[in-house]
């Protein structure tokens, strides 16, 4: 436990000291060092609003080329090529671990639990090509995502103890200046990271930060340490985007009927012709 | 909430299912979860004036949807009475007490009592203002008869069930399930919400321009827009909701429902009013009035207290565990396979 504790902070710290590299970098970035977000009546940063990813980090975290998806769907299933996520671009798999990435990665197609409308996980909930809802109250922060109708609630105030390993993890959250860092823990092994194969154990720790950067965006970041499969802590950041629709709505994706035919196509009658 | 169960059990769902439209039946126990934090008859509010509803309420009671036909035109229970019937009603709800052989509760002789005891949370104890059952209108404490329409479902509904309950599942394909089997609505989790066999928990979230009504059973945060803006029309399974406040409660409206609600024999074309109000700090009543002009000849009202709990909602990822849908599938394979060759045989 202690042990725990002293590699949860060290995260922490690294991640600190990452985002102060990347603040320094782009001009974009910079306006997070002058932006100060507006207020909740308890004087907290107020991140209240419909938020999503404009990225294809849930289709590869790494840096990548476009590349082909089933046959059938021709250019509509393909992958946009796109940017990585990662800082330095490189996942620090342990030697076993990358070969499981490797093989996730060529079964991709039938093996990411996204094709079964499984619940995402976190980081990944984040930045799915879906728009997910904060709504902020003092005692409680509700993350409520499009995809599959996943939620979590984030602890500000009394957290429980995890009663049990979660798909969308144990979250407990706190404000550091004008930053959102959220811990998480309590995870099962059974997601992924994106559409490429990257995974994680149940091992896995996730710290989040969520730093308004102008009234329609945040800078989301996400450190992620799990010692079953990697060698070191690793971050992914990025922007997430004020959905500014008029009327914006995170509508119903339920998406267990998607995946029926597919999961249980086999079981079903076969009426004799 | 001790033994919550993280996974999903598909048997048990699809039996509590079938008790409808008395799924009312399956109610029973209710411990209260709360400790009564201070005296507390004044509601609190958020900063911007409005009741604070938020936290974690639990809706598990013993009290039936409907009243109990031998009741007659009883509404209300004395305390005496109410503690009688509160003990009977527990032991007959005690699934380690029916003996599949000779049936017992709605479950037929010879037939499968799929779960037992230790899989329940459902509430134990009556309702609070004793009335005999949660519907308060019509005054007779139960459902309105049906439509023609609302009644050939039903009957089908009836046969289907009954067929469950003696191992023999229509399991064609997992269409032929309830949505509750499938992991695509919850049992209970409405809207509007009813209380049933686990998961009797909803949290409330506020911020100044949204309310969320976060159901445990099956993980659904209803998005509830409070800023006024206009209905979408688009059909979704739960609905698409819109609220205000009516004083010092909170109403929220659905409709366009894809298929039906979490009410058995429900349609599509149900108009949902809810309203929230919360009459002391350990009590927020939960009104609902149902419109379904294609399933019930006239509206219905039932009121369920809701009790506030200390405890978190835990995740309920019911589709991911769902075991249970496949074997039902796969049993009914096997059952034809093997009736096949059984008559295979015979005709040698």
């Amino acid at each position: 436990m202690r042990n725990w504790r002293r590699r949860t902070t060290s995260a922490s710290a690294a991640a600190v000291v990452i985002a102060a590299l990347q603040i320094g970098a782009t001009p974009a970035s910079s306006q997070s060092d002058v932006y100060k977000a507006p207020r909740t009546a308890d004087g907290k940063p107020n991140l209240n609003g419909i938020w999503q990813a404009l990225n294809t980090a849930n289709w590869d975290l790494q840096t990548h080329a476009a590349r082909p998806g089933p046959v059938a769907l021709g250019a509509v299933g393909a992958a946009p090529a796109g940017l990585g996520v990662v800082e330095g671009n490189e996942i620090p798999y342990l030697p076993e671990a990358a070969a499981k990435k490797k093989e996730n990665f060529a079964n991709r197609l039938t093996a990411d639990p996204e094709i079964k409308c499984y619940l995402p996980g976190v980081p990944r909930a984040t930045y799915m090509p879906y728009p997910f809802q904060i709504v902020q109250t003092p005692k409680h922060i509700m993350m409520a995502y499009e995809y599959a109708g996943a939620a979590r609630t984030i602890f500000m105030d009394k957290a429980p103890a995890s009663p049990a390993d979660t798909w969308m993890g144990h979250s407990v959250g706190r404000f550091e200046g004008d930053t959102l860092v959220v811990d998480v823990t309590s995870f099962t092994d059974q997601t992924w990271l994106d559409r490429a194969g990257n995974f994680h154990s149940d091992a896995l720790h996730v710290v989040e930060r969520y730093t308004p950067r102008s009234a329609d965006a945040l800078t989301y970041s996400a450190t992620i340490e799990d010692p079953k499969v990697f060698s070191r802590p690793w971050t992914i950041s990025m922007p997430l985007y004020r959905r500014l629709e008029k009327n914006a709505q995170v509508l119903e994706f339920k998406c267990v009927e998607f995946a029926e035919e597919l999961m249980y196509g086999h079981l079903r009658k076969q009426t004799n012709r | 909430m001790n033994h919550r169960c993280l996974t999903t059990l598909g048997g048990l769902i699809s039996a509590m299912a079938l008790l409808a439209p008395g799924f009312a039946a399956a109610q029973s126990n209710t411990n209260a979860t709360t400790k009564a934090p201070s005296a507390a008859s004044i509601v609190p509010r958020t900063p911007d004036g409005k009741p604070d509803l938020q936290g974690v309420w639990d809706f598990k009671t013993i009290t039936p949807l409907e009243r109990p036909r031998e009741l007659g035109d009883k509404a209300f229970f004395t305390a005496e009475e109410a503690a009688a019937w509160e003990k009977d009603e527990n032991r007959r709800q005690n699934r380690d007490l029916i003996d599949p052989e000779t049936g017992g509760l709605n479950y037929p002789a010879g037939g499968v009592v799929p779960y037992n005891e230790f899989w329940y949370e459902r509430g134990d104890k009556t309702i609070g203002s004793r009335r005999t059952s949660l519907i308060v209108d019509p005054p007779n404490g139960r459902l309105p008869p049906w439509t023609p329409e609302g009644k050939v479902k039903a009957d089908a509904r009836a046969v289907t069930g009954r067929e469950t309950q003696l191992g023999r599942p229509k399991a064609d394909s997992w269409e032929d399930r309830p949505l509750q089997e499938r992991c695509i609505m919850g049992l209970n989790a409405g809207p509007p919400m009813t209380p049933g066999a686990y998961n009797n928990n909803v949290q409330l979230f506020q911020s100044p321009d949204t309310v969320v009504i976060f159901t445990e059973m099956v993980h659904d945060a209803r998005i509830v827009p409070m800023d006024g803006r206009p209905f979408l029309n688009i059909p979704q399974w739960k609905g698409e909701s819109r609220g205000r406040w009516d004083g010092d409660t909170l109403v929220v409206e659905t409709k366009n429902f894809k298929r039906e609600t979490s009410l058995p024999g429900s349609s599509a074309s149900t108009h949902l009013i809810e309203r929230f109000t919360r009459t002391d700090a350990n009590t927020l009543l939960y009104e609902f009035t149902v419109t379904d002009p294609t399933t019930w000849t006239r509206p219905w009202t039932a009121v369920v207290p809701m009790t506030r709990s200390e405890d978190p909602i835990y995740e309920y990822a019911c589709h991911e565990g769902n075991h249970a849908l496949a074997g039902i599938l796969a049993g009914a394979r096997a059952d034809e396979k093997a009736a096949q060759e059984a008559a295979k045989k015979g005709s040698k």
